[in-house]
Protein backbone atom coordinates (compact mmCIF):
# COMPACT_ATOMS: atom_id res chain seq x y z
CA UNK A 1 0.00 0.00 0.00
CA UNK A 2 1.69 3.77 -0.94
CA UNK A 3 2.47 5.97 1.18
CA UNK A 4 0.53 8.56 -0.66
CA UNK A 5 -3.08 8.83 1.07
CA UNK A 6 -6.39 7.27 0.18
CA UNK A 7 -9.73 8.11 0.24
CA UNK A 8 -13.03 5.98 1.29
CA UNK A 9 -14.73 4.83 -1.70
CA UNK A 10 -18.45 5.47 -1.54
CA UNK A 11 -21.05 4.98 -3.98
CA UNK A 12 -22.13 8.00 -5.17
CA UNK A 13 -18.57 8.83 -6.54
CA UNK A 14 -18.02 5.46 -8.40
CA UNK A 15 -18.82 6.90 -12.25
CA UNK A 16 -16.53 9.97 -11.39
CA UNK A 17 -13.64 8.00 -9.88
CA UNK A 18 -13.46 6.03 -12.82
CA UNK A 19 -13.94 9.22 -15.54
CA UNK A 20 -11.80 11.45 -12.80
CA UNK A 21 -8.95 9.04 -12.34
CA UNK A 22 -8.53 11.38 -9.19
CA UNK A 23 -4.27 11.06 -8.04
CA UNK A 24 -5.29 9.20 -4.54
CA UNK A 25 -2.96 6.88 -3.73
CA UNK A 26 -5.29 3.75 -3.10
CA UNK A 27 -9.39 3.71 -2.26
CA UNK A 28 -10.72 1.66 1.30
CA UNK A 29 -14.31 0.19 0.73
CA UNK A 30 -16.66 -0.64 3.28
CA UNK A 31 -16.54 -4.84 2.91
CA UNK A 32 -20.17 -5.08 3.26
CA UNK A 33 -21.16 -3.05 0.41
CA UNK A 34 -19.70 -5.27 -1.43
CA UNK A 35 -21.13 -8.55 -0.64
CA UNK A 36 -23.46 -8.57 -3.00
CA UNK A 37 -23.87 -11.72 -5.49
CA UNK A 38 -23.31 -9.43 -8.16
CA UNK A 39 -24.66 -6.40 -9.99
CA UNK A 40 -23.61 -3.04 -10.48
CA UNK A 41 -21.87 -1.98 -7.59
CA UNK A 42 -19.30 -5.10 -7.76
CA UNK A 43 -18.60 -4.40 -11.18
CA UNK A 44 -17.82 -0.53 -10.33
CA UNK A 45 -14.95 -2.13 -7.66
CA UNK A 46 -13.82 -4.52 -9.95
CA UNK A 47 -13.02 -1.40 -12.43
CA UNK A 48 -11.46 0.88 -10.37
CA UNK A 49 -9.14 -1.93 -8.33
CA UNK A 50 -7.91 -2.49 -11.72
CA UNK A 51 -6.24 0.99 -11.64
CA UNK A 52 -5.97 1.36 -7.63
CA UNK A 53 -4.42 -0.69 -4.76
CA UNK A 54 -7.73 -1.88 -2.82
CA UNK A 55 -8.44 -2.01 1.12
CA UNK A 56 -11.12 -3.63 2.56
CA UNK A 57 -12.29 -1.64 5.63
CA UNK A 58 -15.27 -3.87 7.35
CA UNK A 59 -18.14 -2.78 10.37
CA UNK A 60 -19.92 -6.25 10.49
CA UNK A 61 -17.95 -8.76 11.97
CA UNK A 62 -18.56 -8.16 15.45
CA UNK A 63 -14.98 -9.56 16.56
CA UNK A 64 -15.91 -7.94 20.59
CA UNK A 65 -19.30 -10.02 20.76
CA UNK A 66 -19.40 -12.38 23.00
CA UNK A 67 -21.00 -14.81 20.26
CA UNK A 68 -18.94 -17.25 18.45
CA UNK A 69 -17.40 -15.72 15.27
CA UNK A 70 -19.86 -15.25 12.57
CA UNK A 71 -18.70 -17.84 9.49
CA UNK A 72 -21.02 -16.71 7.19
CA UNK A 73 -20.22 -13.28 7.23
CA UNK A 74 -16.52 -14.46 7.03
CA UNK A 75 -16.78 -16.72 4.27
CA UNK A 76 -18.50 -13.41 2.33
CA UNK A 77 -15.53 -11.21 3.62
CA UNK A 78 -13.13 -14.17 2.10
CA UNK A 79 -15.20 -13.99 -1.26
CA UNK A 80 -15.03 -10.82 -1.71
CA UNK A 81 -11.19 -10.70 -0.71
CA UNK A 82 -10.59 -13.41 -3.56
CA UNK A 83 -12.19 -11.10 -6.06
CA UNK A 84 -10.42 -7.78 -5.31
CA UNK A 85 -7.33 -8.80 -3.60
CA UNK A 86 -7.20 -6.00 -1.05
CA UNK A 87 -3.48 -5.22 0.14
CA UNK A 88 -5.28 -4.90 3.12
CA UNK A 89 -8.56 -6.09 5.59
CA UNK A 90 -9.42 -4.19 8.64
CA UNK A 91 -11.79 -4.44 11.33
CA UNK A 92 -12.95 -2.72 14.32
CA UNK A 93 -12.11 -3.45 17.58
CA UNK A 94 -15.73 -3.45 18.64
CA UNK A 95 -18.72 -5.72 18.93
CA UNK A 96 -22.18 -5.07 17.34
CA UNK A 97 -23.97 -7.82 18.45
CA UNK A 98 -24.96 -11.08 20.57
CA UNK A 99 -27.24 -13.94 20.73
CA UNK A 100 -27.51 -13.63 17.16
CA UNK A 101 -29.26 -9.79 17.07
CA UNK A 102 -27.35 -7.20 15.65
CA UNK A 103 -27.06 -2.90 16.35
CA UNK A 104 -24.96 -2.62 13.67
CA UNK A 105 -22.94 -0.01 15.49
CA UNK A 106 -19.72 0.12 16.65
CA UNK A 107 -19.94 -0.73 20.34
CA UNK A 108 -17.36 -0.32 23.04
CA UNK A 109 -15.88 -2.85 24.31
CA UNK A 110 -15.40 -3.17 28.75
CA UNK A 111 -11.69 -3.47 28.70
CA UNK A 112 -11.57 -6.57 30.96
CA UNK A 113 -8.92 -9.46 31.08
CA UNK A 114 -12.17 -11.46 29.85
CA UNK A 115 -12.70 -9.18 26.49
CA UNK A 116 -9.35 -8.84 26.39
CA UNK A 117 -8.70 -12.75 25.70
CA UNK A 118 -11.96 -13.33 24.18
CA UNK A 119 -11.71 -10.22 21.12
CA UNK A 120 -7.60 -11.56 20.46
CA UNK A 121 -8.89 -15.65 20.32
CA UNK A 122 -12.04 -14.34 17.88
CA UNK A 123 -8.93 -12.18 15.75
CA UNK A 124 -6.85 -14.86 15.66
CA UNK A 125 -9.36 -17.16 14.17
CA UNK A 126 -11.01 -14.85 11.31
CA UNK A 127 -7.07 -14.40 10.73
CA UNK A 128 -6.58 -18.31 10.20
CA UNK A 129 -9.72 -18.90 8.42
CA UNK A 130 -8.63 -15.94 5.99
CA UNK A 131 -5.42 -16.95 5.64
CA UNK A 132 -3.79 -13.55 6.56
CA UNK A 133 -3.42 -10.81 8.90
CA UNK A 134 -6.01 -8.54 9.72
CA UNK A 135 -5.56 -4.69 10.88
CA UNK A 136 -7.98 -3.98 13.93
CA UNK A 137 -9.18 -0.21 14.44
CA UNK A 138 -9.36 1.71 17.72
CA UNK A 139 -12.98 3.30 17.99
CA UNK A 140 -14.97 6.24 19.00
CA UNK A 141 -16.59 6.19 22.34
CA UNK A 142 -19.33 7.62 24.33
CA UNK A 143 -18.79 6.02 27.58
CA UNK A 144 -16.37 3.86 29.88
CA UNK A 145 -17.56 1.17 31.75
CA UNK A 146 -17.16 0.65 35.35
CA UNK A 147 -15.45 -2.56 34.75
CA UNK A 148 -12.80 -1.71 32.83
CA UNK A 149 -9.54 -2.26 34.76
CA UNK A 150 -7.16 -1.84 31.65
CA UNK A 151 -6.48 1.54 29.40
CA UNK A 152 -8.22 1.21 26.07
CA UNK A 153 -4.74 1.91 24.44
CA UNK A 154 -2.91 -0.84 26.74
CA UNK A 155 -6.19 -2.87 25.74
CA UNK A 156 -5.22 -2.36 21.76
CA UNK A 157 -1.61 -2.92 22.10
CA UNK A 158 -2.55 -6.26 23.98
CA UNK A 159 -4.75 -7.51 21.43
CA UNK A 160 -2.30 -6.76 18.88
CA UNK A 161 0.25 -9.24 20.64
CA UNK A 162 -1.81 -11.34 21.53
CA UNK A 163 -3.73 -12.21 17.74
CA UNK A 164 -0.38 -11.32 16.07
CA UNK A 165 -2.84 -8.68 14.15
CA UNK A 166 -1.62 -4.98 12.84
CA UNK A 167 -3.32 -1.95 14.19
CA UNK A 168 -5.13 0.71 12.04
CA UNK A 169 -5.42 3.54 14.22
CA UNK A 170 -7.62 5.82 13.99
CA UNK A 171 -6.60 9.44 15.07
CA UNK A 172 -9.79 11.39 14.66
CA UNK A 173 -11.19 8.27 17.16
CA UNK A 174 -8.34 9.02 19.61
CA UNK A 175 -8.82 12.52 19.80
CA UNK A 176 -12.72 11.97 20.15
CA UNK A 177 -12.67 9.64 22.80
CA UNK A 178 -9.60 11.63 24.67
CA UNK A 179 -11.68 14.21 24.56
CA UNK A 180 -15.02 12.55 25.82
CA UNK A 181 -13.67 10.74 28.76
CA UNK A 182 -10.25 12.83 29.60
CA UNK A 183 -7.21 10.80 28.37
CA UNK A 184 -4.17 12.15 26.52
CA UNK A 185 -4.15 11.42 23.19
CA UNK A 186 0.08 11.72 22.91
CA UNK A 187 -0.07 8.88 25.62
CA UNK A 188 -2.12 6.64 23.34
CA UNK A 189 0.14 6.63 20.43
CA UNK A 190 3.77 5.78 22.80
CA UNK A 191 1.13 2.91 23.53
CA UNK A 192 1.22 1.48 20.35
CA UNK A 193 3.95 -1.03 19.40
CA UNK A 194 5.97 0.87 15.96
CA UNK A 195 5.69 -1.71 14.11
CA UNK A 196 2.15 -3.16 14.35
CA UNK A 197 0.66 0.22 12.95
CA UNK A 198 0.00 -0.25 9.54
CA UNK A 199 -2.65 2.28 8.83
CA UNK A 200 -3.86 5.51 10.20
CA UNK A 201 -7.05 7.01 9.49
CA UNK A 202 -8.17 10.86 9.60
CA UNK A 203 -11.95 11.82 9.63
CA UNK A 204 -13.83 14.84 10.94
CA UNK A 205 -16.28 14.65 13.98
CA UNK A 206 -19.44 16.82 15.19
CA UNK A 207 -19.59 18.37 18.57
CA UNK A 208 -22.96 18.48 20.58
CA UNK A 209 -23.99 19.93 23.91
CA UNK A 210 -26.00 18.19 26.52
CA UNK A 211 -26.59 19.65 29.81
CA UNK A 212 -24.04 22.71 28.71
CA UNK A 213 -21.38 20.00 28.13
CA UNK A 214 -19.69 19.20 25.37
CA UNK A 215 -19.59 15.50 23.64
CA UNK A 216 -18.26 14.55 20.15
CA UNK A 217 -19.55 12.23 18.36
CA UNK A 218 -17.60 10.39 15.26
CA UNK A 219 -19.98 11.34 12.41
CA UNK A 220 -17.20 11.28 9.38
CA UNK A 221 -19.20 14.18 8.41
CA UNK A 222 -16.73 17.08 8.45
CA UNK A 223 -13.40 18.13 7.48
CA UNK A 224 -10.22 16.67 9.61
CA UNK A 225 -10.16 19.54 12.47
CA UNK A 226 -6.64 21.41 13.61
CA UNK A 227 -6.04 19.34 16.90
CA UNK A 228 -6.36 15.73 14.60
CA UNK A 229 -3.87 17.43 12.02
CA UNK A 230 -1.54 17.93 14.48
CA UNK A 231 -1.71 13.68 15.90
CA UNK A 232 -1.62 12.96 12.68
CA UNK A 233 2.05 14.62 12.22
CA UNK A 234 2.96 13.59 15.84
CA UNK A 235 1.97 9.63 14.59
CA UNK A 236 3.54 10.12 11.59
CA UNK A 237 6.60 10.91 13.61
CA UNK A 238 6.52 7.97 15.45
CA UNK A 239 5.14 4.90 12.98
CA UNK A 240 6.69 6.52 9.70
CA UNK A 241 5.06 6.97 6.25
CA UNK A 242 1.97 4.61 7.43
CA UNK A 243 -0.78 4.63 4.59
CA UNK A 244 -3.61 7.31 5.64
CA UNK A 245 -7.30 7.08 4.64
CA UNK A 246 -9.54 9.97 4.21
CA UNK A 247 -12.89 8.88 5.69
CA UNK A 248 -16.15 10.38 5.00
CA UNK A 249 -19.51 8.95 4.83
CA UNK A 250 -22.36 11.50 6.39
CA UNK A 251 -22.92 14.47 4.07
CA UNK A 252 -20.72 13.47 1.35
CA UNK A 253 -19.00 16.33 -0.09
CA UNK A 254 -17.87 16.28 -3.72
CA UNK A 255 -15.18 14.36 -4.48
CA UNK A 256 -12.51 17.11 -5.30
CA UNK A 257 -12.82 17.73 -1.43
CA UNK A 258 -11.76 14.13 -0.41
CA UNK A 259 -9.03 14.38 -2.65
CA UNK A 260 -8.21 18.03 -1.36
CA UNK A 261 -8.03 16.68 1.77
CA UNK A 262 -5.79 13.97 1.11
CA UNK A 263 -3.44 16.14 -0.90
CA UNK A 264 -3.01 18.27 2.56
CA UNK A 265 -2.07 14.69 4.15
CA UNK A 266 0.35 14.21 1.53
CA UNK A 267 1.82 17.80 2.18
CA UNK A 268 2.52 17.08 5.73
CA UNK A 269 4.16 13.88 5.53
CA UNK A 270 5.99 14.98 2.97
CA UNK A 271 6.83 18.34 4.97
CA UNK A 272 8.03 15.53 7.81
CA UNK A 273 10.10 13.51 5.58
CA UNK A 274 11.30 15.93 3.07
CA UNK A 275 10.85 14.30 -0.01
CA UNK A 276 7.74 13.27 -2.63
CA UNK A 277 6.28 9.78 -2.21
CA UNK B 1 -18.09 -7.90 37.75
CA UNK B 2 -20.64 -8.86 34.70
CA UNK B 3 -19.44 -11.45 32.39
CA UNK B 4 -18.60 -10.19 28.72
CA UNK B 5 -22.15 -12.15 27.86
CA UNK B 6 -24.31 -10.11 30.56
CA UNK B 7 -23.12 -6.90 29.38
CA UNK B 8 -23.57 -7.25 26.14
CA UNK B 9 -26.95 -8.93 26.88
CA UNK B 10 -27.81 -6.29 28.74
CA UNK B 11 -26.26 -3.13 26.39
CA UNK B 12 -27.75 -4.35 23.61
CA UNK B 13 -31.35 -4.73 24.80
CA UNK B 14 -31.21 -1.25 26.16
CA UNK B 15 -30.33 -0.03 23.03
CA UNK B 16 -32.74 -1.55 21.13
CA UNK B 17 -35.85 0.42 21.49
CA UNK B 18 -37.59 -2.29 23.80
CA UNK B 19 -39.18 -0.52 26.75
CA UNK B 20 -38.23 -0.89 30.25
CA UNK B 21 -34.75 0.35 31.26
CA UNK B 22 -31.85 -0.97 32.91
CA UNK B 23 -30.90 -0.73 36.34
CA UNK B 24 -27.70 -2.88 35.65
CA UNK B 25 -26.08 -0.29 33.09
CA UNK B 26 -26.94 2.41 35.77
CA UNK B 27 -24.40 0.65 37.77
CA UNK B 28 -22.10 -0.47 34.89
CA UNK B 29 -21.45 2.58 33.15
CA UNK B 30 -18.93 5.73 34.75
CA UNK B 31 -21.38 8.33 35.23
CA UNK B 32 -18.52 11.05 34.92
CA UNK B 33 -20.21 14.20 33.97
CA UNK B 34 -23.50 12.88 31.65
CA UNK B 35 -25.88 10.02 33.12
CA UNK B 36 -25.55 6.92 31.77
CA UNK B 37 -28.97 6.99 30.46
CA UNK B 38 -27.81 10.11 28.26
CA UNK B 39 -24.56 8.12 27.17
CA UNK B 40 -26.64 4.87 26.18
CA UNK B 41 -29.31 7.03 24.05
CA UNK B 42 -26.54 8.13 21.93
CA UNK B 43 -25.91 4.51 21.19
CA UNK B 44 -29.65 3.28 20.68
CA UNK B 45 -30.40 6.91 18.09
CA UNK B 46 -27.07 5.73 16.13
CA UNK B 47 -28.47 2.22 16.01
CA UNK B 48 -31.87 3.40 15.64
CA UNK B 49 -30.78 5.75 12.49
CA UNK B 50 -28.81 3.12 11.09
CA UNK B 51 -31.88 0.54 10.82
CA UNK B 52 -34.01 3.82 9.29
CA UNK B 53 -31.57 4.74 6.86
CA UNK B 54 -30.99 1.13 5.35
CA UNK B 55 -34.61 1.17 5.33
CA UNK B 56 -34.88 4.32 3.27
CA UNK B 57 -32.42 3.18 0.67
CA UNK B 58 -34.27 0.21 0.03
CA UNK B 59 -38.05 1.91 0.21
CA UNK B 60 -37.89 5.14 -1.53
CA UNK B 61 -41.39 4.88 -3.33
CA UNK B 62 -42.94 3.90 0.19
CA UNK B 63 -41.11 6.60 2.10
CA UNK B 64 -42.94 9.20 -0.59
CA UNK B 65 -45.81 7.83 0.02
CA UNK B 66 -46.32 7.78 3.26
CA UNK B 67 -43.77 10.55 4.07
CA UNK B 68 -40.45 10.56 6.49
CA UNK B 69 -42.88 10.59 10.04
CA UNK B 70 -44.57 7.69 9.26
CA UNK B 71 -42.30 5.64 7.47
CA UNK B 72 -39.92 5.95 10.05
CA UNK B 73 -42.76 4.72 12.94
CA UNK B 74 -42.97 1.78 10.70
CA UNK B 75 -39.56 1.44 10.54
CA UNK B 76 -38.88 1.44 14.62
CA UNK B 77 -42.04 -0.97 14.49
CA UNK B 78 -40.74 -3.23 12.50
CA UNK B 79 -37.01 -3.29 14.31
CA UNK B 80 -38.73 -4.18 17.78
CA UNK B 81 -40.48 -7.33 15.72
CA UNK B 82 -37.41 -7.85 13.02
CA UNK B 83 -34.38 -6.98 14.64
CA UNK B 84 -31.36 -7.05 12.35
CA UNK B 85 -30.04 -10.35 12.25
CA UNK B 86 -26.66 -9.83 10.00
CA UNK B 87 -23.88 -7.88 10.43
CA UNK B 88 -24.88 -6.50 6.76
CA UNK B 89 -27.62 -4.11 7.25
CA UNK B 90 -28.65 -4.38 3.42
CA UNK B 91 -30.97 -7.56 4.72
CA UNK B 92 -33.09 -5.64 7.33
CA UNK B 93 -35.81 -4.40 4.78
CA UNK B 94 -36.72 -8.64 3.93
CA UNK B 95 -39.83 -8.17 5.93
CA UNK B 96 -40.87 -4.95 5.07
CA UNK B 97 -43.24 -6.01 2.67
CA UNK B 98 -45.21 -8.42 4.77
CA UNK B 99 -44.66 -5.74 7.44
CA UNK B 100 -46.78 -3.18 5.66
CA UNK B 101 -49.27 -5.52 3.83
CA UNK B 102 -50.30 -7.20 7.49
CA UNK B 103 -50.90 -3.29 8.97
CA UNK B 104 -53.07 -2.04 5.93
CA UNK B 105 -54.55 -5.49 5.62
CA UNK B 106 -58.34 -3.49 5.45
CA UNK B 107 -57.83 -0.18 4.75
CA UNK B 108 -57.24 2.25 1.98
CA UNK B 109 -53.63 1.83 1.83
CA UNK B 110 -53.79 -1.80 1.07
CA UNK B 111 -51.37 -1.24 -1.87
CA UNK B 112 -48.74 -0.34 0.34
CA UNK B 113 -47.05 -4.04 0.94
CA UNK B 114 -47.57 -4.57 -2.94
CA UNK B 115 -45.85 -1.88 -3.58
CA UNK B 116 -42.91 -2.20 -1.00
CA UNK B 117 -42.56 -6.32 -2.19
CA UNK B 118 -41.81 -4.56 -5.67
CA UNK B 119 -38.96 -2.61 -4.45
CA UNK B 120 -37.56 -5.46 -2.15
CA UNK B 121 -37.58 -7.29 -5.61
CA UNK B 122 -36.13 -4.53 -7.22
CA UNK B 123 -33.54 -4.55 -4.44
CA UNK B 124 -32.84 -8.19 -5.32
CA UNK B 125 -32.54 -8.33 -8.46
CA UNK B 126 -29.55 -5.21 -8.43
CA UNK B 127 -27.53 -7.28 -6.56
CA UNK B 128 -28.39 -10.94 -7.90
CA UNK B 129 -25.15 -12.81 -9.37
CA UNK B 130 -24.15 -12.04 -12.65
CA UNK B 131 -24.53 -14.39 -15.59
CA UNK B 132 -22.99 -15.04 -18.70
CA UNK B 133 -25.39 -15.16 -22.42
CA UNK B 134 -26.95 -18.55 -23.13
CA UNK B 135 -24.69 -20.23 -25.51
CA UNK B 136 -26.37 -20.78 -28.76
CA UNK B 137 -23.90 -22.60 -30.43
CA UNK B 138 -24.79 -25.25 -28.00
CA UNK B 139 -28.62 -24.95 -28.09
CA UNK B 140 -28.52 -24.90 -32.21
CA UNK B 141 -26.55 -28.48 -31.31
CA UNK B 142 -29.79 -29.51 -29.77
CA UNK B 143 -31.82 -32.27 -32.01
CA UNK B 144 -35.89 -30.99 -32.58
CA UNK B 145 -36.74 -34.14 -31.15
CA UNK B 146 -35.37 -33.12 -27.66
CA UNK B 147 -36.70 -29.55 -27.12
CA UNK B 148 -39.69 -30.34 -25.13
CA UNK B 149 -37.22 -31.86 -22.66
CA UNK B 150 -34.83 -28.91 -22.98
CA UNK B 151 -34.74 -27.39 -19.17
CA UNK B 152 -34.08 -23.37 -19.33
CA UNK B 153 -32.90 -21.56 -16.41
CA UNK B 154 -33.33 -17.89 -15.95
CA UNK B 155 -31.09 -15.38 -15.13
CA UNK B 156 -30.25 -15.07 -11.38
CA UNK B 157 -31.49 -11.11 -11.44
CA UNK B 158 -35.13 -12.41 -12.60
CA UNK B 159 -38.05 -12.03 -10.27
CA UNK B 160 -41.92 -12.37 -11.52
CA UNK B 161 -44.03 -10.25 -9.66
CA UNK B 162 -47.84 -9.94 -9.88
CA UNK B 163 -50.46 -7.57 -7.51
CA UNK B 164 -54.03 -7.15 -7.93
CA UNK B 165 -52.97 -3.06 -7.85
CA UNK B 166 -50.84 -1.23 -10.47
CA UNK B 167 -47.76 -1.45 -8.67
CA UNK B 168 -45.33 -0.40 -11.24
CA UNK B 169 -46.96 2.66 -12.14
CA UNK B 170 -47.07 3.68 -8.54
CA UNK B 171 -43.56 3.35 -8.01
CA UNK B 172 -43.01 4.93 -11.20
CA UNK B 173 -44.70 7.74 -10.55
CA UNK B 174 -42.69 8.00 -6.85
CA UNK B 175 -39.10 7.16 -7.87
CA UNK B 176 -38.36 7.37 -11.63
CA UNK B 177 -40.25 10.41 -12.05
CA UNK B 178 -39.43 13.40 -10.15
CA UNK B 179 -42.69 15.36 -10.85
CA UNK B 180 -45.14 15.38 -8.54
CA UNK B 181 -46.94 12.11 -9.57
CA UNK B 182 -50.48 12.43 -11.30
CA UNK B 183 -53.65 10.46 -9.54
CA UNK B 184 -53.82 6.82 -10.67
CA UNK B 185 -56.63 4.78 -10.69
CA UNK B 186 -56.66 1.42 -7.41
CA UNK B 187 -58.77 0.09 -10.30
CA UNK B 188 -56.71 0.61 -13.75
CA UNK B 189 -55.26 -2.75 -13.82
CA UNK B 190 -53.51 -5.53 -12.12
CA UNK B 191 -49.71 -6.25 -12.50
CA UNK B 192 -47.66 -9.32 -13.89
CA UNK B 193 -44.13 -8.30 -14.20
CA UNK B 194 -40.68 -9.31 -15.40
CA UNK B 195 -38.09 -7.86 -13.25
CA UNK B 196 -34.53 -8.19 -14.83
CA UNK B 197 -30.95 -6.78 -14.52
CA UNK B 198 -29.51 -5.69 -17.77
CA UNK B 199 -26.50 -3.61 -18.51
CA UNK B 200 -28.47 -0.19 -18.67
CA UNK B 201 -30.37 -1.15 -15.00
CA UNK B 202 -33.35 -3.31 -14.02
CA UNK B 203 -35.56 -3.20 -16.62
CA UNK B 204 -39.97 -4.27 -16.09
CA UNK B 205 -41.50 -5.62 -18.58
CA UNK B 206 -45.54 -6.30 -18.10
CA UNK B 207 -46.43 -9.62 -19.31
CA UNK B 208 -49.86 -11.26 -21.04
CA UNK B 209 -51.24 -14.37 -19.64
CA UNK B 210 -49.36 -16.60 -21.43
CA UNK B 211 -45.61 -15.11 -20.80
CA UNK B 212 -45.99 -15.44 -17.10
CA UNK B 213 -47.26 -18.83 -17.31
CA UNK B 214 -44.29 -19.86 -19.36
CA UNK B 215 -42.01 -18.21 -17.56
CA UNK B 216 -43.50 -19.20 -14.14
CA UNK B 217 -42.94 -22.66 -15.56
CA UNK B 218 -39.25 -22.16 -16.40
CA UNK B 219 -38.53 -20.44 -12.63
CA UNK B 220 -40.48 -23.32 -11.15
CA UNK B 221 -37.75 -26.01 -13.81
CA UNK B 222 -40.51 -27.74 -15.44
CA UNK B 223 -39.09 -28.55 -19.19
CA UNK B 224 -39.96 -26.40 -21.79
CA UNK B 225 -43.06 -28.52 -23.44
CA UNK B 226 -44.44 -28.31 -20.25
CA UNK B 227 -43.95 -24.69 -20.46
CA UNK B 228 -45.29 -23.94 -23.84
CA UNK B 229 -48.44 -26.12 -22.34
CA UNK B 230 -49.25 -23.98 -19.63
CA UNK B 231 -48.81 -21.36 -21.45
CA UNK B 232 -51.05 -22.02 -24.20
CA UNK B 233 -53.27 -23.11 -21.70
CA UNK B 234 -53.27 -19.38 -20.40
CA UNK B 235 -53.50 -18.04 -23.58
CA UNK B 236 -54.08 -19.55 -27.03
CA UNK B 237 -52.21 -17.47 -29.30
CA UNK B 238 -49.14 -17.80 -27.31
CA UNK B 239 -45.95 -17.48 -29.84
CA UNK B 240 -43.52 -19.84 -27.99
CA UNK B 241 -40.83 -19.01 -30.79
CA UNK B 242 -41.34 -15.58 -30.61
CA UNK B 243 -40.87 -15.11 -26.88
CA UNK B 244 -37.90 -17.29 -26.59
CA UNK B 245 -36.74 -15.56 -28.73
CA UNK B 246 -37.37 -12.41 -27.04
CA UNK B 247 -36.35 -14.00 -23.72
CA UNK B 248 -33.23 -15.38 -24.98
CA UNK B 249 -31.65 -12.73 -26.27
CA UNK B 250 -32.96 -10.17 -23.28
CA UNK B 251 -30.50 -12.17 -21.71
CA UNK B 252 -33.58 -13.54 -19.65
CA UNK B 253 -32.86 -17.14 -20.58
CA UNK B 254 -29.16 -17.43 -19.80
CA UNK B 255 -28.92 -21.18 -19.58
CA UNK B 256 -30.22 -25.06 -20.55
CA UNK B 257 -29.67 -28.72 -19.48
CA UNK B 258 -31.01 -31.60 -21.15
CA UNK B 259 -32.09 -34.11 -18.74
CA UNK B 260 -30.64 -37.36 -20.07
CA UNK B 261 -33.57 -39.49 -21.87
CA UNK B 262 -34.43 -43.04 -21.23
CA UNK B 263 -32.06 -44.79 -23.69
CA UNK B 264 -29.05 -42.49 -22.36
CA UNK B 265 -30.13 -43.73 -19.12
Amino acid sequence: MPAHAGIGLRAQHHAEVLNERPAVGWFEAHSENYFADGGAHLDYLDRIRADYPLSLHGVGLSLGSADPLDREHLRRLARLSRRVEPALISEHLSWSSVGGTFANDLLPLPYTEEALRHVSAKIAQAQDLLGRRILIENVSSYLEFSCSRIPEWEFLAAVATTSGCGILLDLNNIYVSACNHGFDTQAYLEAMPRNAVEELHLAGHTPVIHDGRELLIDTHSAPVCADVWQLYQAALARFGEVPTLIEWDADLPPLAILVAEADKANSIREALYAHAA
Amino acid sequence: MPTLLELQVEFLHAISGAPGGSTFLQRTIRPSGFSPARRLAIYANNAEANYLASLRASFPAILRLVGEAYFNQCGRELRRTHPSRSGDLQHVGAAFPTYLAARHRDDAYRYLGDVARLEWLYQEALTAADHASLDLGALAAVPPARYEALCFSLHPSVRLFASPFPAHAIWDANVASAAEPERLDLDQGADRLLLHRTAGGIVFQQLKPGEWAFLHGLACTCGFGAAVAAATQADPEFDAVAVLHQLVHGNVIVAFALPLDAEQQ
